[in-house]
């Protein structure tokens, strides 16, 4: 008399869903893997020989000092905030993460602008202090530039999950350490930091992702890493196979760093359930060292967007009548309908996964989940150019049935914008479905389990239970995942159809032809609307009481 | 209904020991029986396999002549059970009025007849006046009555509480003891609970069904069984 582990029909409907959308979004990258070893080109022997050794110099360089220096500046920031008392604190506490409502694009083109001959700052000397300054003490536009730009623009990551980690966490053992005696500068190095390890090491790995990701501060710099070398054999070159193969050598990259965090985190797991969940009682600073810290961190949240912010500004009301037009309103238009549109697709696909995945047990379910979050840490160049293989192809195959209907062209999906939200959909799938995965845990089994013992079925109980539950975290995953698109840069630039120019596109336009002030307003605007959604979140996550 | 199960068998893919071992019940129409035992016996485990919420690897489950779940491969799912099920939070649905919630497994009825039966199920538990709060704005006891009621409304074959009173102080656990047996009784309902408090059992209970470990240990009239235990334990502490 056995049972059969049988699977009731609603399920297998769900399950075949969410297979399928996962399957959809891992499709391009699978894509890559296959053509790397497609016998090599002309191209790449040249690459290979002469350049390889470059990229690989000065992508590994700027994701190691970046990384480096992100690190002491965000772990002492979030310690800082986290168990000292000085005046502004309380602003400053979510102040500090403000930077990350810049993209390190518009930072980097701002600050080369202010900083470059007819600068604010070079302009002021002359003006005002009769001082000509040599203009190679400014030049940015060099490697310790960009890891000055990703630092003060990245360090936020490893602040904001440090800080998370400190409230929930450090508070006996620093107790301990202090009660044993222990100075601020020992106690620090010594309890904080390791204990904070994992943490740590989380938040900088986003941030080497990111660096890893950008495409808009290097190009604009002229250094050479993989993601501008990736570029280029496909625009330059044209040669997809070249790129195809460089994109390979970034994932290679990519992998060796989640292996890298994977170890570096450790087996060692501080759960809080043995520690006393209390929040760190702040000591109080006095006299000099108060104005200190209040200096350090200040200058920091000046650097990373008082500053940009208030030039950005300026341009903006300088260029502001020639700008704003039609045209400019086409780019609002224009971004918000690819970030919409995506954000949709990915919060329909996150929440079809996510109710899958906790519908289902065993393996499938859990390998599922981990392949929908895959995206998150490919670089925007490498999915750029496996989307496009990926379309290519479809193209060929579908090349008969467009003879049929009398097509104009033999590429109709890929030079669509299909295309592109396709690749942000793959991008920033994590994003979303983080928060909707978290919306459900928040809520549960139990309001599901209750709705079916009274009749209803998986679907009526998603759609008129689940769904209602989770409805905070379906959109603070669709503001999440729309904020980031909005920002998004390599992607669009590689895989936007002709004609079509979304805001962070045209301000990297304008930058790169040299035309600062007119990208201020397209930045402005970026920069706005992250700065809102990242404020209120802040809002709602301090006031939520758990 | 009378229920017939037999032989119900599961474990936990987490866990090596089996969680329900061999459990067997036999039930009357419009009995009330009580499965006591400690906690982490398996209680809320029986409960949940009965209403499918959990596949047992093996065992019959029948109630009236329904079979739920059968070695050929019969295997209904929950919603298709018709069961109540009161839970022990009661997951009463924070975003439906009280009424929507008690009207909420009334899908298939018409809507004269779902306004009809929710009015006579809150006259039933005495909250005729509460019909459009909220659940956060209702008292714990309120909550558990309109739990109940919401479970009872679709006529279920077979009601199913787990540990109804846990969220309750115990001044108002005797009352809504009370209540409970009056309200079940009243809709003839039969009724499987789950509990570790001999006081529910013997207030509640026609019948007792004692687990340890996922099995049968001992079933009886309350009268009968719970008074040896206590005996055992006096015995227990004497020696
Ligand atoms: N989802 C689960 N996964 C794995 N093991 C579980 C799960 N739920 C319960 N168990 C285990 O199964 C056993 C029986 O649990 P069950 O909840 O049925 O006990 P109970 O008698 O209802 O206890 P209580 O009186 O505390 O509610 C326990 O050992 C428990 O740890
Ligand atoms: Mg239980």
């Amino acid at each position: 008399m056995k049972i059969k582990g049988r699977v009731p029909t609603t399920v297998s409907g769900w399950g075949a869903l969410a297979l399928f959308s996962v399957l959809l979004l891992v499709l391009p990258s699978s894509f890559l893997v296959i053509r790397i070893f497609q016998p090599a080109s002309e191209n790449w022997e040249h690459i290979r020989e002469y350049m390889l050794q470059n990229y690989m110099m000065d992508t590994l360089l700027l994701a190691f000092w970046t990384g480096l220096f992100s690190v002491a500046i965000g772990t002492a920031l979030a310690w800082i905030v986290s168990a000292y008392d000085f005046p502004f604190r309380g602003t400053l506490k979510w102040a500090l993460l403000m930077p990350l409502a810049i993209p390190p694009y518009i930072g980097a083109y701002t600050y080369h602008g202010m900083l470059n001959y007819t600068g604010v700052i070079q302009v002021t000397l002359r003006d005002h202090f009769d001082t000509e300054v040599s203009q190679r003490y400014f030049d940015i536009m060099n490697m310790p530039g960009a890891v000055f730009i990703f630092t003060i623009f990245l360090y936020p990551y490893i602040y904001a999950i440090t800080r998370a980690f400190f409230a929930r966490q450090a508070t006996s053992l620093v107790e301990n350490a202090r009660v044993l005696g222990s100075g601020p500068v020992r106690t620090f190095l010594y309890v904080v930091v390791p204990v904070a390890r994992g943490a740590i090491v989380a938040g900088v790995t986003l941030v080497v992702l990111e660096v890893l990701n950008d495409y808009g501060v290097v190009s604009y710099f002229g250094i050479q890493t993989f993601s501008t070398a990736i570029f280029q054999t496909w625009f330059a070159f044209g040669d997809l196979d070249a790129a195809i193969k460089l994109a390979g050598i970034l994932m290679g990259i990519v992998l060796v760093l989640l292996l890298l965090e994977k170890f570096l985190r450790g087996r060692r797991q501080f759960s809080y359930s043995n520690t006393k969940v209390s929040p760190l009682k702040p000591q109080s600073l006095k006299g000099w060292q108060k104005w200190l810290t209040v200096a350090f961190t200040g200058s920091i949240f000046c650097l990373g967007f008082v500053i940009p912010v208030a030039q950005l500004t300026y341009w903006s009301v300088l260029t502001y009548e020639d700008i704003f037009s039609e045209t400019f309103l086409t780019l609002i238009r224009n971004s918000a309908l690819a970030a919409g549109t995506a954000a949709l697709g990915v919060v329909v696909i996150a929440v079809v996964i996510a109710n899958f995945t906790r519908m289902a047990k065993g393996v499938v379910p859990a390998v599922t989940s981990r392949l929908t979050v895959l995206g998150y840490s490919i670089p925007g160049a490498v999915i750029a150019v496996g989307v496009i293989s990926f379309f290519i192809y479809l193209d060929e195959k579908l090349a008969a049935l467009y003879d049929l209907t009398g097509a104009s062209s033999a590429l109709v999906l890929s030079t669509s914008l299909i295309m592109l939200l396709f690749a942000y959909i793959i991008r920033f799938m994590a994003v979303g479905y983080n928060s909707i995965e978290a919306g459900f845990d928040k809520i549960g089994m139990k309001f599901t389990e209750a709705s079916r013992t009274l009749g209803m079925g998986w679907t009526e109980t998603f759609l008129r239970v689940d769904l209602k539950m989770i409805r905070p975290a379906v959109f603070s995953g669709f503001i999440l995942v729309f904020v980031d698109i909005l920002k998004e840069l390599p992607l669009t630039l590689i895989l936007r159809p002709f004609n079509f120019e979304t805001l962070a596109s045209m301000a990297y336009r304008y930058a790169s032809d040299e035309r600062i002030q007119e990208a201020a307003l397209s930045s402005m605007f970026i920069v706005l609307v992250s700065g809102i959604a990242m404020f209120i979140f802040h809002i709602l996550i301090e006031k939520e009481p758990n | 209904m009378h229920v017939q199960i037999s032989d119900l068998c599961f474990d936990y893919s987490s866990s090596k020991t089996p969680t329900v071992s061999d459990f067997s019940l036999h039930m009357q129409e419009g009995e009330i029986v009580s499965i006591l035992g400690e906690s982490g016996s398996g209680k809320s485990t029986i409960l949940r396999l009965i209403a499918g919420l959990e596949t047992p690897k093996k065992g019959c489950i029948q109630v009236g002549d329904r079979a739920f779940c059968q070695g050929d491969g019969v295997y209904l799912p929950v919603e298709k059970r018709g069961l109540g099920m009161v839970f022990q939070d009661y997951a009463l649905f924070p975003h439906m009025t009280v009424e929507a919630n008690i009207m909420f497994g009334l899908k298939r009825w018409k809507r004269a007849e779902r306004k009809q039966r929710a009015a006579e199920m809150l006259e039933l538990i005495h909250m005729e006046d509460f019909r459009k709060r909220y659940p956060y704005e209702l008292s714990g006891g309120q909550q558990q009555r309109v739990a109940l009621a919401r479970a009872l409304a679709p006529k279920p074959s077979l009601l199913l509480l787990d540990e109804p009173f846990s969220n309750l102080d115990a001044h108002l656990q005797q009352r809504i003891r009370d209540e409970l047996r009056n309200t079940i009784k009243h809709t003839g309902t039969t009724t499987i609970f789950v509990t570790h408090d001999e006081e529910d059992a013997r207030v509640l209970a026609d019948r007792v069904v004692m687990v340890e470990k996922g099995a049968v240990k001992q079933v009886g009239r309350p009268c009968d069984i719970l008074k040896e235990t206590f005996r055992g334990q006096t015995a227990h502490v004497e020696a």
